[in-house]
């Protein structure tokens, strides 16, 4: 009976894949995420023009030299303004006139400290503002490890700080994993829900179009929703594969070739450094593949006892409160993954998907509890089809109301 | 295992939906090879009954069977089953829905669509094979449909109300397939609640009314019994004759008037009052009844009339 659901997988993917609609979706997303990214660094880039010609007031008298280069590098304009007096009155009146965007004063503190002013009519983007720090903090730090007789170079260069964490800690909101670990939730429920809630609209209109009954007449309903599931399945993982591999060329050729073409984009490559690796890829698939059996089977249920888009608007409301629970743990999971009331829920199969990964990226969760989860959410997988085939070779025949708890449970039994 | 030479077989069957019963103690069978009628208004039955020969719902009561066992899988994928309500993938192409249909009853891809595009062509579809199912028109998806149902080449064919929304061109060249299939050895079941086309096609027919049998029994040998009960006449002047204690009903059919006899009644007398009466008699003919008038002999005239059959043998259904 293989051939059945072979062919059923065939139909749902080549009809979904073929779609204009799931076109656009796969190509345009990546697109409009990356140009989300690009475009405002572009746009800072380019209305910032004055804000690039960056006057430099050097109260320090070594530092100027230093920083000319590296800022030239990052697409700005320098002039040194020589030290006087009144040199930040006088300046501070030419900004507020307009006449220049604003300066920067170095001075000793600056060579000791790292600590540097600017002087802005307009706020500069965070971006912007640690760039400028480093590159400050390191010429300053060049300029004293030089006065020391040693190779700030080669010190600055090679010189990484491997942080070994005696506790294990989440992170912090501030922190470029935090991003990774709340985006990737976010994207992790949404596409689990998505996915899941096309399996139960794709039953409903087999159901509502009376089709149904002409393919359960050749093939055990049982077979019919697991070709339906993967057949969603399969269009999913090609919409991931699709957009993971336009990410890693963004990354690995288009934002390098834009940098290089574009100087003064460099600070895309603060972004870059962010995103996740390829253990943290294969967890997010893993999770979502987990996550998604789990919840298409349940969707596939709820879409078999309904008979309209609006019961079943209603009907799916107790399975998708298993996908919003977690999403409000999720700050906690990423600062503290190791509370119990935090690894505990995650423990829990439903949970998995969104908890494990805000858990996981957050930081420092033990390997045994993320092999446990995948164990329970496999077992669960398994749970949850023995359930909804019942319900589902009941409910995918079944015309009239939606059945209630006690009607459903003896659809179960009898099935 | 043995099937008795019965491609379907009904014994004793019941079905309730809750405080309804849709059928009740329902025998019923179909020799391999032959057309069976399976007639009633609407709301008799007929579906049902159906529904528990596909496996669909289970009887109550009393054991279905199929090919001489119960209705599984593997029976079921011998059957061509057109339902009463039907469906399309509406935004799947025609050729590729065909394809598809076929693909999960066991015949090849290619083989698949080869057959498609061969009916399509013989219902003058074959322009609409790349067109997506929601732009054909409703007598068109149904012909898809059909399509749909035979592409297997089934032992069995199960058709529900298979003329209902077909114009009388499209009705007649259904009853010409159906036909070739018969020639061919397959065994067909249908339902519909329209006399004359039964009338036409069946071997054999069963009548259920109000969710019971009322008749059972091969066509030719039911009009055969039947055939003293009604007389044809065609007459000028007063028609106070025509009314007697033998007459049970009157209708007219194609211009003339039948005579509905009650069981045993003798038509001499009536025209013997012909006779003597002052109307001119022009016809006077013993008829073989219409499978309406059986029907309505035995299920009587109100059954069929507030069941929302037509009254008129001929009349078509929606």
């Amino acid at each position: 009976m293989w051939h059945n659901v072979w062919a059923v997988i065939r139909r749902e993917y080549l009809q979904r894949v073929r779609s204009k609609w799931f076109i656009m979706v796969t190509l345009l997303a990546p697109i409009i995420m990356i140009a989300m990214i690009v475009i405002p660094t572009f746009i800072a880039a380019r209305s910032d023009r004055s804000d690039r010609d960056l006057l430099i007031v050097d109260g320090s008298g070594v530092l100027y030299e230093r920083l000319a280069s590296d800022f030239e590098a990052s697409g700005y304009t320098v002039a040194e303004e020589p030290w006087t007096v009144d040199v930040v009155t006088d300046l501070r009146q030419q900004a507020s006139d307009g006449e220049i965007g604003g300066f920067l004063v170095l001075d000793d503190l600056t060579l000791e400290t790292g600590e540097a002013v600017l002087y802005a009519n307009e706020r500069p983007s965070l971006i912007r503002r640690m760039t400028l720090r480093s590159a400050i903090a390191s010429a300053a730090l060049e300029y004293q490890l030089e006065q020391q007789g040693l190779d700030a170079g080669a010190m600055l260069a090679g010189g990484e700080l491997r942080v070994e964490m005696l506790v294990d800690e989440g992170s912090d909101t501030d922190d470029p994993q935090f991003f990774v670990a709340y985006m990737g939730t976010m994207f992790l429920y949404m596409v689990i829900l998505i996915y899941a809630v096309s399996v139960m609209r794709a039953t409903l209109e087999e159901k509502t179009s009376r089709i149904v009954e002409v393919i359960v007449s050749s093939m055990k309903p049982w077979h019919l929703m697991l070709g339906k599931i993967l057949g969603v399945g399969a269009v999913s993982l090609t919409q991931i594969a699709v957009w993971l591999s336009m990410g890693a060329l963004a990354v690995g050729a288009g934002i390098p070739m834009l940098i290089a073409a574009r100087p003064e984009l460099a600070n895309l490559d603060t972004v870059v450094a962010v995103l996740p690796g390829l253990w943290l890829l294969i967890l997010f698939v893993g999770l979502f593949l987990f996550g998604f059996f789990m919840y298409s089977g349940l969707y596939a249920a709820v879409g078999a006892m309904c008979s309209t888009d609006e019961e079943a608007q209603q009907a799916q409301f107790p399975v998708m409160m298993f996908l919003i629970i977690p999403i409000l743990f999720v700050l906690q999971a990423i600062q503290e993954p190791l509370t119990p009331l935090v690894t505990w829920l995650s423990l829990f199969p439903l949970f998995s998907p969104v908890l494990m990964w805000a858990r996981v990226a957050g930081g420092g969760v033990p390997g045994w509890q993320i092999g446990l989860s995948f164990v329970l959410m496999g077992a669960t997988v398994i749970g949850v089809a023995w359930l909804a085939g019942r319900i589902y070779k009941v409910g995918i025949l079944m015309a009239g109301k939606k059945p209630s708890l006690p009607e459903l449970w003896r659809w179960v039994r009898e099935a | 295992m043995s099937d008795d030479g019965f491609a379907v077989k009904l014994e004793g069957v019941t079905k309730r939906f809750g405080k309804h019963t849709a059928i009740s103690d329902f025998d019923f069978e179909v020799p391999r090879g032959t057309i069976c009628g399976l007639l009633g208004p609407n709301g008799s039955g007929k579906t049902t009954s159906i529904r528990m020969i596909m496996g669909i719902l289970h009887p109550d009561e009393g054991r279905v069977s199929l090919f001489g066992s119960d209705p599984d899988v593997t029976r079921r994928t011998k059957v061509g089953y057109l339902p009463e309500e039907r469906g399309l993938y509406k935004k799947m192409k025609v050729l590729e829905l065909l394809t598809f249909l076929a693909e999960i009853r066991g015949v090849r891809r290619s083989e698949g669509r080869k057959r498609a595009g061969v009916w399509l062509e013989r219902l003058g579809l074959t322009e609409w094979s790349d067109k997506r199912a929601e732009d054909l028109s409703k007598g068109m998806q149904q012909k898809v449909q059909f399509i749909g149902t035979v592409l297997h080449d089934p032992e069995l064919l199960i058709l529900d109300e298979p003329f209902s929304g077909l114009d009388p061109i499209n009705q007649d060249v259904l009853e010409e397939i159906v036909r070739d299939y018969h020639a061919k050895g397959t065994t067909i079941l249908f339902s519909t609640h329209l006399m004359h086309q039964a009338e036409k096609l069946c071997e054999r027919v069963c009548l259920i009314s109000n969710s019971k049998k009322v008749l059972d029994a091969e066509l030719k040998e039911l009009k055969a019994a039947e055939r003293k009960g009604v007389v044809a006449v065609e007459f000028e002047g007063p028609d106070t004759w025509i009314r007697g204690p033998e007459v049970d009903h009157v209708e007219e059919v194609n211009g003339a008037l039948h005579l509905i006899l009650r069981d045993g009644a003798d038509h001499q007398a009536i025209l013997a009052r012909g006779v003597q009466s002052e109307a001119r008699i022009l016809r006077f003919d013993l008829v073989e009844p219409t499978l309406h008038e059986i029907f309505v002999r035995h299920a009587g005239a109100d059954a069929v009339g507030d069941a929302g059959m037509p009254v008129l043998a001929g009349a078509s259904g929606t």
